[in-house]
C-alpha cells in the first residue's frame, strides 16, 4: 500500500541549497538504500520523508497522499536513529510502548504488541531494564522494536549500525534483512557503508551534493555506473581511472590509448563516441590481470599479500596510482615492472562530462 | 604524614562548620527554652527551667493565631510560586534551547536583565495597584515568580541543551504532540534540575522577608517571616518568644532540605558519566 514518490524535492537552509531537486519513486515493500559521501544530504532527505524537516519545494507522496505538510505521526512512518534515541527514564517495555500509549491504545492490545515485538527481536528478557543498562546492540534492538510496534508502512533508518562493532554489525545487518522479509514493509536505509548497501538493498540511490547520481540495483550500479562519481563510489577498492584518447570506433568496440594505456579495446555504446575524443578510462582493481601482451605497463609499489588475494599498488607511466587485486598469492617485488591486461567487457569509458558510455545491455 | 595532615584538615573543617552552623542553631533552641527574664540577658547559658511549652503556646496564639495564618499564607505562596516557576522555567528553557528564531537574542537579553537590574519597588506597587493585585496573595505569587524566573530559566536551559534533540524527534515520530514531548520526555529528564530548583526557590521564597514586607501589607496577609515583628519593638523585645518563633519557622525549610538532600547530590552527579 505504501509506495513512495518524490518529485523535484528541494531543501534549502536559508539560501544554502542542500537537496537540489530529487525525483525518486519507491515501490511498496522495497528496500531502498541511500548512500553517498558525508554531507551529501542523505539524512536531510530521510528526515524530509519523516517530516522532521520541512520540504522547501517539490512533492512527497506516501501511498497516494500528498505528505508535504502532514504531521510525522500521520505519515505512517517509523524511524530508527543512529543514536538510538531511547527515552532514558523509561524501561524497555515503556520505550517500545511509548507511541502506542500516546495513541491511547488499550492496555491489553498494547501489551500484546509490545511482547510480540520483543519476541521478534529476541529481547523478552530485557523488557524491565532501563536503556542505560543495555549494550549497544541491545539498544539498537529496542530502537527497532519501538519502530515495529507502530506497524508503519515505511521504515526509515539513519545509519542504524554505525555505532556497533564490526561483528555485531554483520549480525544486525542480517536481522534487518530478515525483518524486511518478515514484515514486507517498505524500508529506506541511510548508510555510508558499501557492504550494507550492496547486501541489503533492492535498490540503491547514490547521492552526491544533494543530487541523485544514479538509482539502480546494487549489481547494476557496480557493473554499469552512470558516471564517474558512482563508479568511484561503489566498489571497494575504488575503481582506477586514467585519461585516454579515442583512436578508432568499430561497431561497439572502441580502441583507446593514452599515456598509461597502449591500444586497449573497450566495449562501449558508440553513438556518442568519435575518434579523437578525450575520455576517462575506468577499470576495477579486480578486472585487471597480468598479461605479457597487456596494454598497461606499470611499476609495482606496495604489495599486500593476504593469502587468498594480493593487493598491489601500481605506479603508471604518468605517475597515476592504481590498485590491482590479483587472485591467490603472488610474490611480487617492489620496483618490478608488470604488464596488465584489462577485460574489454568490464572496462568503462566516461565522456568529458563524466557520463559513462557503457553499452546498455 | 599525609593522613595526619588530612585528619587535621578534616578536624578544622568540622570545627569551623560547627561554629558557623551549629552554634547559632543551638543558641536559638536554648533561647526557646528560657523564660523572658533569662532570655533578655542574651547569653549562651543553660535554661533555668523548661519554658518551651509556654513559649510555644504564646507564640502560636499571639495576635489571634497570626502564626497559623502566616504558615498557611507562606505555604500557599511557596508551593504555588515554586510550581509555577518549575513549569514556566522548564517550558521557557525548552523553547529557548530548541526553537531558534530571531527573537531569541531579545528573549535572552530580557532574561539576563531580569537577573541584573534590581527591581524597583514603588513602580511595582503602583503597577500592582493598577491591576488590583496589591496586597493580595496572588499578586505576591506573581512577584515571586517574576523575580525568580530568570534564574530558573537559566538553570533549565543549560540542562536542556544537553538532552539530545534526537529524543524530541523520536517522540515526534512516535506521535507526540509538543505537550506530550514536554511532559512525558523532557520534564522527567529534568528531574535533577527540578529538585535543585525546588529546594533553592522554596527555601528562598519561604524565607523571603523584604518582598512580602513591601507588597503584602496587612495582618491577614502576614507571611511567616513577618511574624517576627510580633515580638520585637524598640524598647521591649521578648527574646524567648522571638527565638521560639524563629525555631518554628526554620523547621519547614530544614525538612525540605533533609528530604531532598540525597537527590540534590544525585542530581549534581547525574550526567557526569555517559548513560
Ligand atoms: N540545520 C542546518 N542548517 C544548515 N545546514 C545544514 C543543516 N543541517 C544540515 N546542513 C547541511 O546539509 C548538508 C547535508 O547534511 P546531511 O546531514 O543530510 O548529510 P549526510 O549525507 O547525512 O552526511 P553524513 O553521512 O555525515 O551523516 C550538509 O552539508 C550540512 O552541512
Ligand atoms: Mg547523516
Amino acid at each position: 500500500m505504501a509506495s513512495l514518490s518524490l518529485s523535484s524535492v528541494r531543501k534549502n537552509y536559508g539560501a544554502l541549497p542542500v537537496i537540489k531537486g530529487v525525483d525518486l519513486s519507491i515501490e511498496h515493500g522495497e528496500f531502498v538504500v541511500f548512500v553517498g559521501p558525508s554531507g551529501c544530504g542523505k539524512s536531510t532527505l530521510l528526515r524530509m520523508i519523516a517530516g522532521l524537516e520541512e520540504i522547501t519545494s517539490g512533492k512527497l507522496l506516501i501511498g497516494s497522499k500528498l505528505c508535504n505538510d502532514m504531521e510525522p505521526r500521520d505519515r505512517g512512518i517509523a524511524m530508527v536513529f543512529q543514536s538510538y534515541a531511547l527515552y532514558p527514564h523509561l524501561s524497555v517495555y515503556d520505550n517500545v510502548g511509548f507511541g502506542l500509549k500516546l495513541a491511547k491504545t488499550p492496555k491489553d492490545v498494547r501489551d500484546r504488541k509490545i511482547r510480540e515485538a520483543a519476541r521478534v527481536l529476541k529481547m523478552e528478557h530485557l523488557l524491565d531494564r532501563k536503556p542505560g543498562q543495555l549494550s549497544g546492540g541491545q539498544r539498537q534492538r529496542v530502537a527497532i522494536g519501538r519502530a515495529i510496534v507502530r506497524q508503519p508502512e515505511v521504515f526509515l533508518f539513519d545509519e542504524p549500525l554505525s555505532n556497533l562493532d564490526a561483528a555485531l554489525r554483520v549480525d544486525m545487518r542480517m536481522e534487518i534483512a530478515k525483518l524486511h522479509k518478515e514484515l514486507g514493509a517498505t524500508m529506506i536505509y541511510v548508510t555510508h557503508d558499501q557492504v550494507e548497501a550492496m547486501t541489503l538493498a533492492d535498490k540503491i540511490v547514490v547521492l552526491d551534493g544533494g543530487v541523485v547520481q544514479q538509482v539502480g540495483a546494487p549489481i547494476e550500479l557496480y557493473q554499469r555506473p552512470a558516471n564517474l562519481f558512482v563508479a568511484g563510489f561503489i566498489g571497494s577498492p575504488k575503481m582506477n581511472f586514467t585519461p585516454v584518447r579515442v583512436d578508432a570506433v568499430n561497431g561497439n568496440r572502441v580502441a583507446v590509448s593514452g599515456e598509461d594505456v597502449i591500444n586497449l579495446t573497450v566495449e562501449a555504446d558508440p553513438s556518442n563516441v568519435s575518434p579523437g575524443d578525450t575520455m576517462t578510462l575506468g577499470v576495477r582493481p579486480h578486472d585487471l590481470a597480468p598479461n605479457q601482451a597487456g596494454s598497461i605497463v606499470a611499476r609495482v609499489g606496495l604489495v599486500e599479500r593476504l593469502g587468498n588475494e594480493t593487493i598491489v599498488s601500481l605506479e603508471l607511466v604518468s605517475g597515476t596510482n592504481w590498485l590491482v587485486v590479483l587472485d591467490g598469492d603472488r610474490p611480487l617485488a617492489r620496483g618490478e615492472t608488470l604488464a596488465l591486461g584489462a577485460d574489454p567487457a568490464k572496462a568503462i569509458l566516461f565522456d568529458a562530462a563524466g557520463k559513462s558510455v557503457t553499452r546498455r545491455s | 604524614m599525609r593522613s595526619r595532615a588530612s585528619l587535621l584538615g578534616g578536624a578544622i573543617a568540622l570545627l569551623v562548620s560547627l561554629v558557623v552552623f551549629v552554634v547559632p542553631f543551638a543558641f536559638i533552641v536554648l533561647m526557646a527554652f528560657k523564660d523572658r527574664r533569662q532570655a533578655n540577658l542574651l547569653d549562651f547559658s543553660w535554661p533555668n527551667g523548661v519554658h518551651l511549652w509556654d513559649n510555644l503556646v504564646t507564640v502560636v496564639t499571639t495576635r489571634n493565631w497570626m502564626l497559623v495564618t502566616a504558615f498557611i499564607n507562606s505555604t500557599i505562596l511557596t508551593v504555588v510560586s515554586v510550581t509555577l516557576l518549575v513549569l514556566l522555567g522548564a517550558m521557557v528553557g525548552f523553547v529557548l534551547s530548541r526553537r531558534k528564531t530571531r527573537w531569541n537574542p531579545l528573549a535572552e537579553f530580557l532574561i539576563l536583565s531580569g537577573l541584573m537590574i534590581p527591581p524597583a519597588v514603588v513602580p511595582t506597587i503602583w503597577l500592582l495597584q493598577g491591576l488590583q493585585l496589591f496586597g493580595t496573595l496572588s499578586g505576591m505569587i506573581l512577584i515571586e515568580v517574576a523575580y525568580n524566573l530568570p534564574f530558573t530559566i537559566i538553570l533549565y536551559r543549560a540542562f536542556i541543551a544537553t538532552i539530545p534533540r534526537d529524543l524530541d524527534e523520536a517522540a515526534i515520530i512516535d506521535g507526540g504532540r509538543p505537550m506530550d514531548i514536554f511532559f512525558k520526555v523532557i520534564l522527567p529528564l529534568l528531574w535533577p534540575v527540578t529538585v535543585t530548583n525546588i529546594v533553592v526557590q522554596s527555601v528562598g521564597i519561604f524565607n523571603d522577608f523584604t518582598n512580602p514586607l513591601y507588597y503584602l501589607p496587612g495582618n491577614a496577609n502576614a507571611t511567616v517571616q513577618l511574624t517576627l515583628y510580633n515580638f520585637q519593638s524598640q524598647f521591649n523585645t521578648a527574646y524567648n518568644l522571638l527565638f521560639t518563633n524563629i525555631a518554628l519557622i526554620t523547621i519547614p525549610p530544614l525538612i525540605v532540605f533533609l528530604f531532598f538532600n540525597r537527590q540534590i547530590v544525585a542530581g549534581m552527579t547525574a550526567g557526569a558519566v555517559k548513560g
